[in-house]
This record gives C-alpha cells, sequence and structure tokens, in this order.
C-alpha cells in the first residue's frame, strides 16, 4: 500500500470520530472510566506488594533466650535456628550489647531513672531475618518449639494484613480487569458497527471496485485505536490526580499511622509514571483496535 | 473468457434451486443479452460472476480465475478485472462526480497522477466533463447511470457488468446508455447486459442467453435492426 494512500485512510479514521462523535464519545467515557478503575486497581496492588516487600525485608524475629542459658546452650539454640528453611539471617544480641545499645538511645531524663550500676534487666536475644513473610508464623512456631527459648517475638500483625489485602486485590483486579476489558470490547465494537452502518454505501462499492479487507478495515480500526489512546491519556491525567492526592496524604508528617505500618515506601507518580503512560496508551489503542476489529470482521467482509 | 461447468446454485435457507446444471461459454470481447423473467436466475448469475456467492455444483472460471478454488484474500483481484453498473447507480451522495469516480480507483491503491489523468478521460468518455462537480442529487437519471458506467470503466475492466441499465432512465435517453456499451464493447471489453429490455435487444441485437426458472432455454446470435 502506497504511504499516501495510507495517511489518507489515517485521516479517513479520524475524520470517522467526528462523524460517528456521539458514539464515539460515549466508547471515549466508557474506556476512560473502565482504565481509570483498572489503573487505580493496579497501582493499589502493585503498591501494596512494595509495602509487604517493604515489611519483609524489615522483619524480625526477636528471640527472647532463657535467663541462666549457658554459651555452648545459646550457640547450639543459634545454628538450630538456622538451620530452619526460612532463614534470612540469624545474630546474636547479648543483654550487655542490648543494654548499651538502649542507654546510648535514651535522653539526658530516661538516663537518670535508668542508673548505670543497676543490674541488667535485659534478656539474651537473637534477631532473625527471614525470607517468606508469609511463612512467619510457621518460622515462629518452630523456634519457639526449641529448648531455652523463652519467648518469640514478632511483629506480624501489619504483614499478615496487608498479604490478605494482596491476595483478595489480586482477585478483585483480576475480576475487575476482565469485566471492564468486555465491557469496553462491547462498546467500541458496537460504535464501529455504528460507524460501518454510516459508510454502508462506500464499502458496499469497495467491495465490489477490489478493495481488499485490509484496506477497508483500516479506517475503523484506527478510528477504535484513536478513542482508545484518547481515552487511555485522559485517563493518566485523572490517575495522576487520585494518585498525587492519595501520595501526598499517605507520605505527609502529620498522619504517623502511615509510616508506622509502612504506608510511606509506596511510590511516588513520577517514579511510574514512564510505565503508566506506557501502559494507558497500550492499553487504550489495543483495546480500541480489538474491539473494532472484532465488528469489522463481521460486518466488513469482501 | 467466462466458462460455466455444470452449474448448480440451491441456497441453502429457502432450498430454493437457483441454477440448475448451467453450461456457458463467454468469449474475451463478446456482447451478450442475458435475459429472462423474475426469478429466472438473473441476480445469481451475477452473483456467481463476482463470487459473492459459491455454486453449490460445478465450476465456474472469470477471467483466468477459477472461482471454485479461489481464497477469499483473492477475491479483491478477480473483482478488480470486472466493472459492474447497477439497477439503482449506488453513487455516494456526498460526494461530486469526479470524487465518485476517483474513489474506486483509490480502493485500488491507483497512484495519485493516473487518478488525475484518468478520471477526467472516462467523465468525458460518458459525455459529462461539465458535471464533474456537481453531487448525484443534482443530475438527471441518464446521467446518474452514465456516471455509474464512468465509474465501472475506470479501472479499465476486462469484463462490464450492466444490470438493467435502462430501468430507471427516460425512454428517449434507453438508446445513448447501449450506444455507449456498443462503444466500451467495441474496444475490447466483454459486456454482459442483464435486461428485461427485449425491444432493445432485438434492437441492437447480439448475443442473447435467456434464463427461465434457473435453466439456459435460449443461446444464440440475432442480428440487430442497425
Amino acid at each position: 500500500m502506497r504511504a499516501t494512500t495510507f495517511t489518507g485512510l489515517i485521516g479517513q479514521g479520524a475524520k470517522g470520530i467526528w462523524k460517528n462523535r456521539m458514539m464515539s464519545f460515549a466508547s471515549f467515557c466508557i474506556m476512560l472510566v473502565s482504565l481509570l478503575l483498572v489503573g487505580l486497581t493496579l497501582l493499589l496492588s502493585i503498591n501494596l506488594s512494595r509495602i509487604v516487600d517493604s515489611l519483609e525485608s524489615k522483619n524480625e524475629i526477636v528471640v527472647i533466650i532463657n535467663d541462666g542459658t549457658t554459651q555452648e546452650e545459646i550457640t547450639s539454640l543459634g545454628k538450630s535456628i538456622e538451620s530452619l528453611a526460612n532463614i534470612e539471617a540469624c545474630n546474636f544480641f547479648s543483654r550487655d550489647e542490648a543494654w548499651k545499645s538502649m542507654v546510648e538511645n535514651m535522653s539526658g531524663d530516661q538516663k537518670d531513672l535508668f542508673p548505670y550500676d543497676e543490674e541488667n534487666p535485659l534478656p539474651d536475644t537473637y534477631r532473625v531475618q527471614i525470607q517468606d513473610l508469609e511463612s512467619l508464623n510457621t518460622t515462629s512456631v518452630q523456634i519457639s518449639a526449641f529448648p531455652n527459648v523463652e519467648k518469640v517475638k514478632s511483629p506480624n500483625e501489619y504483614a499478615e494484613i496487608f498479604i490478605n489485602i494482596r491476595n483478595i486485590l489480586t482477585l478483585v483486579s483480576a475480576a475487575i480487569v476482565i469485566t471492564l476489558v468486555i465491557v469496553c470490547l462491547i462498546i467500541i465494537s458496537n460504535t464501529t458497527r455504528a460507524s460501518v452502518f454510516s459508510r454502508r454505501k462506500e464499502i458496499n462499492i469497495m467491495r465490489y471496485v477490489g478493495a481488499t479487507n485490509s484496506f477497508i478495515r483500516i479506517p475503523f480500526f484506527i478510528e477504535g485505536m484513536l478513542v482508545g489512546v484518547l481515552a487511555g491519556l485522559a485517563s493518566l491525567g485523572l490517575t495522576k490526580f487520585v494518585y498525587e492526592s492519595i501520595y501526598n496524604l499517605v507520605t505527609s508528617n502529620s498522619v504517623k499511622i502511615f509510616s508506622t505500618i509502612g504506608l510511606t515506601s509506596i511510590y511516588s507518580f513520577g517514579d511510574i509514571s514512564k510505565y503508566l503512560t506506557l501502559a494507558y496508551i497500550l492499553s487504550g489503542a489495543i483495546i480500541g483496535a480489538l474491539g473494532t476489529t472484532i465488528s469489522t470482521r463481521k460486518y466488513c467482509k469482501v | 473468457m467466462i466458462e460455466f461447468n455444470d452449474v448448480s446454485v440451491t441456497y441453502s435457507s429457502t432450498g430454493v434451486d437457483a441454477l440448475n446444471n448451467i453450461n456457458l461459454t463467454i468469449n474475451d470481447g463478446d456482447f451478450v443479452f442475458v435475459v429472462g423473467e423474475s426469478g429466472a436466475g438473473k441476480s445469481t448469475l451475477i452473483k456467481l460472476l463476482q463470487k459473492e456467492i459459491d455454486a453449490t455444483a460445478g465450476q465456474v472460471s472469470v477471467n483466468g480465475f477459477n472461482l471454485t478454488k479461489l481464497r477469499r484474500g483473492r477475491v479483491p483481484m478477480l473483482r478488480r478485472t470486472i466493472g459492474v453498473v447497477f439497477q439503482d447507480y449506488r453513487l455516494i451522495p456526498t460526494m461530486t462526480v469526479y470524487e465518485n469516480i476517483a474513489f474506486v480507483m483509490k480502493c485500488i491503491d491507483a497512484p495519485k497522477k493516473y487518478i488525475k489523468k484518468r478520471v477526467p478521460y472516462v467523465i468525458g468518455l460518458v459525455g459529462l466533463s461539465h458535471k464533474a462537480s456537481s453531487l448525484p442529487e443534482e443530475l438527471s437519471g441518464g446521467e446518474q447511470q452514465r456516471v455509474a458506467l464512468a465509474r465501472a470503466l475506470v479501472n479499465d475492466p476486462q469484463l462490464l457488468i450492466a444490470d438493467e441499465p435502462t430501468a430507471n432512465v427516460d425512454p428517449a435517453l434507453k438508446y445513448g446508455i447501449f450506444e455507449l456499451l456498443k462503444g466500451i464493447n467495441a474496444c475490447g471489453t466483454t459486456v454482459i447486459v442483464v435486461t428485461h429490455d427485449l425491444d432493445n435487444v432485438v434492437h441492437f441485437g447480439g448475443r442473447i442467453i435467456r434464463l427461465d426458472a434457473g435453466n439456459v432455454t435460449i443461446d444464440k446470435v440475432v442480428g440487430g435492426d442497425e
């Protein structure tokens, strides 16, 4: 196909949007809302993953050792812990080190409350980092069963909540994506059908004079793709607005709880804007083109 | 060249036998009238020639294409060798005469320069140079028919099919249309005219194929009055 013919067909596709403006606008709106919902759901999902990762990297089980445990027993306990499957690192933290560290972090007033000559009340501990947060409970139980272990402390409450939310969200987002993509395809397909109907005389003549399928279909294909890309760009703008509002709220110092539970580790819009732009434009274009293809294959046969 | 070998068409939706065991040969450069009552199979014959439908049995070959074996993707190539003049003209109302004719050249990706040269030539051929910028609604029935004829000719087809070309034309203009078709045929294009208009058939003469209930009942050459 000649370059001039091809650019002419692209022009026809663009004109088709205007000619068929009511249906095109309907497709645009549906795609905009769908892409926005899909985008925000996916953003939520990837941020939850990041939060869980961040908790995983910080996660530390503190194994408190019984008072009066001998050095050999402590070493043996360390080896037993290291032999477990889910262990990333296991470091001994003696009661003296713990005391020293605590005192160093105290302010002047606090130091007065804990004079240096008092007996050290802290226990010997192992600080254990684990590999997979989802197995945190199992690992805690396994360590608790070892001899000379007084207690195992694992800050797993937030982690469990996030893992549950992430798992549910993965399923929900998959369902949302599939549903909205199907809705978009139906709407785009119907828009194309209306567009084909409005140009049926031309298409009929084209068929009789030997125009190829691709020649007949390209303008509709371009029309669907353009509507998709425009909806993608508008959706990206809205996503930026919504996401930045949430990001500013979460990362502002005024709400301490977010930093406590690790929410401040979410991506900034700048971090992911390149990928998002690409994803929104590509999704818009692909859904638009696919919806059009379904319709033209049915209504524009040579 | 067109060949029908034992061709039958039965419409599966209605069970109607539209053509029964037809055997025909139309040579390059022939001028053929296909006549017959409504429902005789004339439209089915035209649809077969353009591969709009497939024969239920037998073999059809048109301009070197074996339609029985022709893949869907190659159908446009067959249709580029055929020009069709429709009874209802089928001009695009939003396009001028020039644009209507140029449109079909664009559809087959003809070079712009060639389009600019060829379109005025065929408009001149049908005597409508002064109407090139008019919209179809501004033309009479006869003029619209001539535009349709110019459009069918512009891609220089080997075969021209005219479906009831005089059905919607003023009686005084009928002869003019047939004269044009004869002139086109004289340049080497095979012409098939499907018509009810037996007066003109007798007047101009040529090969007549008569269809009755899907069967060829007459296939003979008659001399004209001219």
